[in-house]
């Protein structure tokens, strides 16, 4: 019942949405307006299918009705019921319902926000390309990722759980859906650029108008983004929250230009230049949106998360080509417009920064993208196998890293068109002596090491550039000297120095060792004293806990301990952290005492300032939030370039 | 003075410059032509794990193996010269070993006339109660090494169990095999390659 | 701020940074204490034969185990990092190094990002030149009559431009 009820969902999704495409396809080239404000209806039609879909899959999750092979092969009746829910997107087919539920919710708060633009043809080619992009999710979902195959379960059949990995933690609940929220997020704004490209009307009307958009979008991805290095960190015993690993990688790229693009627009805003890096970096991001969920599920690049392989492969890969092509095609034939009207004054301006910044944030995303494929690219080449791993990322990606941090210390006091040697040193100098402090605390409390030391110096200087802004601001405008785009993004700018300057410290001061120890005995490492004071076991339903009793430095007593799986037979461990702002302990067991007389192995992990990467990314989340918060409202009329100098208006007004 | 770029064509409130203009389409083509390049070696990449079971060590002398089984019976490999030997990595709490297991039994039974092929097993991280328990129940009368074998497993390269690795009588490495053997796949084998 | 302490503030600046900087890179050593440790960052760069995407450090499986037992074990008899890298990838092939090598095909991704940056900054720096060189516009009759019908249309005045949000603009 829940099968056949889910697979019409499905196919009604998917017939809806050719209708849209085709209902507005057709008002678009034979000018009909009327046919695009019809067409509309079918956005809220493909919603209520994948809303449908969505809620008779949780159904049959809850229920566990085994009759859906969905169910089948990833529900469990002894799984707790919160992450029955969770289920749906733990495996490859239900991740696409979520993300045509998310993407056709989108697309119905689009119709919605700019139904008084619906005569506008830039708003119908931007609703067209949203529908195709709804086609091709629903064509996954009726073709090779449909979740409601039939399935006959023999008698006293129940199902495997998820991966109990994934059942170990709260934040699987919401790591996907932050980061499909982000993702799919950059449909709309894509979706405007190509109606912009293909209107013609490439000038900054489109921008505006999604402003709030793709930060809103960029927002979750970010949110995301450290979700998933939270729940790696909490979860998987081994210290870390980042490892280069591909689907990381496939999520951080998009994230790369999209961060790029935001800051880019700007430019465009007040001078109408950087079109073309505009287009392309959101373009690219959207494009990388799709490579990425490529990379993660054809299984062509080897990962801890990969998901399970299918043929979807070939249809992402499809759909990414003509991505691509329309993309380039439209940019290229639009080349002669999209030529700025004025250029750039001086390298030293505001607009020179985001070109360095466009620049490196490129520099950044090739380098990730390169090492992520380069397997691929060597094995083409000469059969051989080759890994690229975090040594290379690390390396590479530091410089870049470096000259980012520089660059967010001066961007944000540079004026626009051209500043000088003078106004730069008289603006920057503050925040150059608390660079100098904070080198100076680095070394006090025992940083040693160029590269790590020299990253706490840079931070401190773009940290003292932000609060300059923020502290000018606040004293013009009061309150409203923290919200607003500008302000708002100096508050991000703070979240990311915390999180680069937690990122340098963990990387270059961690301490991890291997401790044998039997009951009683005491170890060291990194400054603790990690004692072993006995073992305890615990029965679940759905597994067996077998717990290690360990006191850190005289204090509370820590339970790492290993979770035994009765149905899949698999054992997890289950870490335990002692977090504090200076820095984290982590233990996790690798074998408990046995009958031989053998004795604990335990890894103990001390990591410095693991909190504030959290702590950072929660402080980039609140100012995207303030950023999102509408400014003083601007005449729309008012020109947004230089104005013009009062001598040269009379003289005009009298020729 | 105010920059209004080219004043080629005052009416159009969109300056078009100077005729560079050209450029734009040579730039996609290239741009595409790259992209369509990538996409060509990402359509052509092997899904999922190919089994790779090339080794460095084929052709080559196979790395010495001595200790002593759980029944206190000595084995040397370089002593197995002008016999075939399957050293194999296996481990008691792996599946697909069990699996194999019988036909090492069957192997070895068909080979004890002739005396042309020796089995030696190598377990590492397995308790030493458990792997007397699973030859008792399951049979197999060769030498099975329990202590000290991780430096073997790490000599031979093994990655995950089990594997098994086929020693020619002139004491090279002759295959490597992953995933589990049959006695009639080792005994075509060694028809194909020969005495 | 007045020019003289200003240029005085940038003194300190200058010096403290080069101070400090030195310090920080010359001043006692601060990676791994000692082979216990050593051991990890070095397993760190290898990655699990077995498991899909992990290092040797991280991963658990036995093999894993047994390769951060060999490395610790050579490290205990002086060998070096170069030493025991040829060592492993003698056993297992180019794959296990997570650093790819910086010769052949391989090379390339060492080399690829750099060229392709040294190129974006040549072809940034071009753009510049020209734009510099290219005489700017001068504005004709036919320009300012456009001016004057924009202006004639356009609301009262022109209002201040500048974002309320950005306050060095304000200062300029």
């Amino acid at each position: 019942m829940n099968a056949t009820l889910g697979g019409a969902a499905n196919v009604l999704g998917l017939a809806s949405a050719v209708m849209g495409v085709v209902t507005v396809g057709y008002g678009l080239v034979r000018h009909r307006p009327e046919l695009v404000r019809v067409g509309r209806r079918y956005a809220w039609l493909t919603f209520a299918c994948a809303l449908a879909a969505f809620v008779v899959m949780e159904r049959a999750l809850i229920t566990r009705d085994f009759t859906v092979a969905f169910v089948a092969e990833h529900g469990s009746s002894r799984t707790p019921a919160l992450f029955n829910f969770a289920t749906l997107w733990s495996a490859l087919e239900g991740s696409i319902i979520l993300w045509a539920l998310i993407l056709t919710g989108y697309v119905v708060a689009t119709v919605v926000k700019f139904r008084t633009r619906v005569d506008d043809p830039l708003f119908g080619w931007a609703l067209l390309t949203m529908f195709v992009v709804v086609l091709f999710f629903f064509v996954l979902l009726v073709g090779p990722a449909n979740p409601f195959k039939a399935f006959e379960p023999p008698i006293g059949y129940d199902g495997p759980g998820p991966n109990p990995l994934l059942q170990n933690h709260i934040l699987m609940a919401f790591h996907p859906p932050m980061l499909y929220l982000g993702y799919v997020g950059f449909t709309v704004p894509f979706a405007f650029a190509i109606g912009a490209l293909a209107t013609g009307r490439v000038g900054e009307g489109w921008l505006v108008a999604t402003r709030r958009w793709t930060l809103f979008a960029w927002g979750f991805l970010t949110l995301g983004i450290v979700l998933g290095s939270w729940w790696s960190y909490e979860v998987l015993g081994w210290g870390g929250y980042w490892a280069w690993d591909p689907v990381e990688n496939a999520s951080f790229l998009p994230w790369l230009t999209g961060t790029a693009y935001l800051h880019s627009v700007m430019v465009q805003e007040r001078r109408g230049m950087l079109r073309v890096w505009n287009l392309s970096l959101l373009c690219a991001t959207f494009a990388l949106t799709i490579l990425g969920t490529f990379l993660t599920r054809s299984g062509v690049v080897a990962s801890v998360h990969a998901f399970s392989n299918s043929s979807i492969g070939p249809l992402l890969l499809g759909f990414f080509a003509l991505i691509v092509a329309v993309t380039v095609g439209l940019i290229g034939w639009r080349g002669d417009r999209l030529r700025a009207p004025g250029r750039m004054d001086s390298p030293l301006s505001r607009e020179g920064a985001f070109l360095a910044n466009n620049v490196l944030f490129g520099a950044f995303a090739f380098v990730v993208l390169l090492g992520t494929v380069f397997p691929l690219i060597v094995e083409a080449v000469n059969n051989n196998r080759i890994s690229v791993g975090t040594p290379y990322f690390d390396r590479m990606t530091m410089p870049i890293g470096m000259l980012l941090l520089f660059l967010m210390a001066i961007a944000p006091v540079l004026p626009w068109r051209k500043a000088s040697g003078e106004l730069l040193s008289e603006r920057l100098l503050w925040p150059a002596l608390s660079g100098v402090g904070a080198l100076a605390i680095a070394l006090f409390i025992g940083a040693r090491g160029f590269t790590p030391v020299l990253a706490f110096g840079f931070g401190g200087f773009a940290a003292g550039a932000a609060l300059r802004q923020i502290v000018l601001a606040s004293r013009r405008q009061g309150w409203r000297g923290f919200v607003g785009r500008a302000n708002g993004g100096m508050i991000v700018h703070l979240g990311v120095i915390i999180v680069a300057v937690a990122f340098a410290s963990s990387s270059s001061y961690s301490h991890q060792q291997e401790l044998q120890l039997v009951a009683g005995q005491t170890g060291s490492v990194g400054g603790h004293d990690i004692t072993f004071v006995g073992v305890t076991t615990k029965e679940l339903p759905e597994k067996t806990l077998t717990q290690a009793q360990i006191r850190i430095d005289d204090g509370k007593t820590y339970a790492p301990g290993i979770s035994i799986y009765a149905f899949s037979g698999q054992n997890i461990g289950t870490p335990s952290v002692r977090s504090r702002f200076t820095e984290d302990v982590m233990l996790a067991v690798l074998a408990f005492p046995d009958a031989e007389g053998r004795p604990l192995t335990v890894r103990v992990i001390v990591r410095p300032l693991i909190m504030w990467l959290w702590i950072g990314g929660a402080v980039m989340a609140v100012g995207t939030a303030l950023a999102a918060f509408p400014g003083r409202r601007r005449n729309p009329t008012a020109p947004v370039s230089a104005p013009l100098p009062e001598r040269v208006v009379p003289a005009l007004a009298g020729a | 003075m105010i920059a209004m770029g080219s004043t080629e064509n005052p009416d159009s409130p969109v300056a078009v410059s100077a005729p560079r203009a050209r450029v734009a389409p040579f730039i996609a083509l290239a741009v595409a032509l790259v992209l369509a390049l990538f996409v060509w070696l990402l359509a052509t990449r092997d899904t999922g794990d190919a089994a790779a079971v090339s080794s460095p060590l084929l052709g080559k002398i196979a790395p010495p193996i001595r200790g002593t089984g759980f029944r206190n019976d000595a084995f040397d490999l370089d002593l197995q010269r002008g016999k075939w030997v399957i050293v194999n990595f296996f481990s008691t709490t792996c599946v697909p070993c069990k699996l194999e297991h019988p036909q090492l039994v069957e192997l070895a039974t068909r080979h004890e006339a002739a005396a042309d092929l020796g089995i030696v097993s190598i377990t590492f991280e397995d308790s030493p109660a458990k792997v007397r328990e699973f030859f008792e129940t399951n049979g197999g009368t060769w030498p099975v090494l329990i202590a000290d074998t991780g430096r073997i497993a790490i000599s031979y390269g093994v990655a995950a169990v089990p594997e098994s690795y086929v020693v020619a009588p002139s004491g090279l490495v002759a295959r490597k095999i992953i995933g589990g053997i049959s006695a009639d796949g080792i005994d075509q084998l060694l028809l194909r390659l020969g005495s | 701020m007045a020019t003289r302490s200003r240029f005085f503030g940038w003194a300190v600046v200058g010096a403290l940074f080069v101070a400090l900087m030195a310090v920080a890179t010359f001043d006692r050593d601060n990676g791994p204490q000692n082979n216990a440790e050593r051991e990890f960052s070095l397993a760190a760069q290898f990655a699990c034969p077995v498991c899909d995407g992990q290092s040797v450090a991280e991963s658990e499986v036995p093999i894993a185990r047994e390769i951060r037992k060999e490395i610790r074990t050579r490290l205990d008899q002086g060998q070096t990092n170069t030493q025991i890298r040829q060592y492993l990838v003698g056993l297992y092939g180019d794959n296990i190094d997570l650093k790819p090598k910086a010769s052949g095909v391989t090379g390339l991704v060492w080399f690829l990002p750099v060229f392709a940056f040294v190129l974006a900054i040549a072809a940034l720096v071009a753009v510049f030149r020209r734009w510099n060189n290219q005489t700017p516009a001068v504005a004709t009759d036919a320009d300012r009559a456009l001016v004057e019908r924009a202006l004639a249309h356009a609301p009262a005045a022109p209002e201040r431009v500048v974002s309320p949000q950005d306050p060095d603009d304000h200062d300029d």
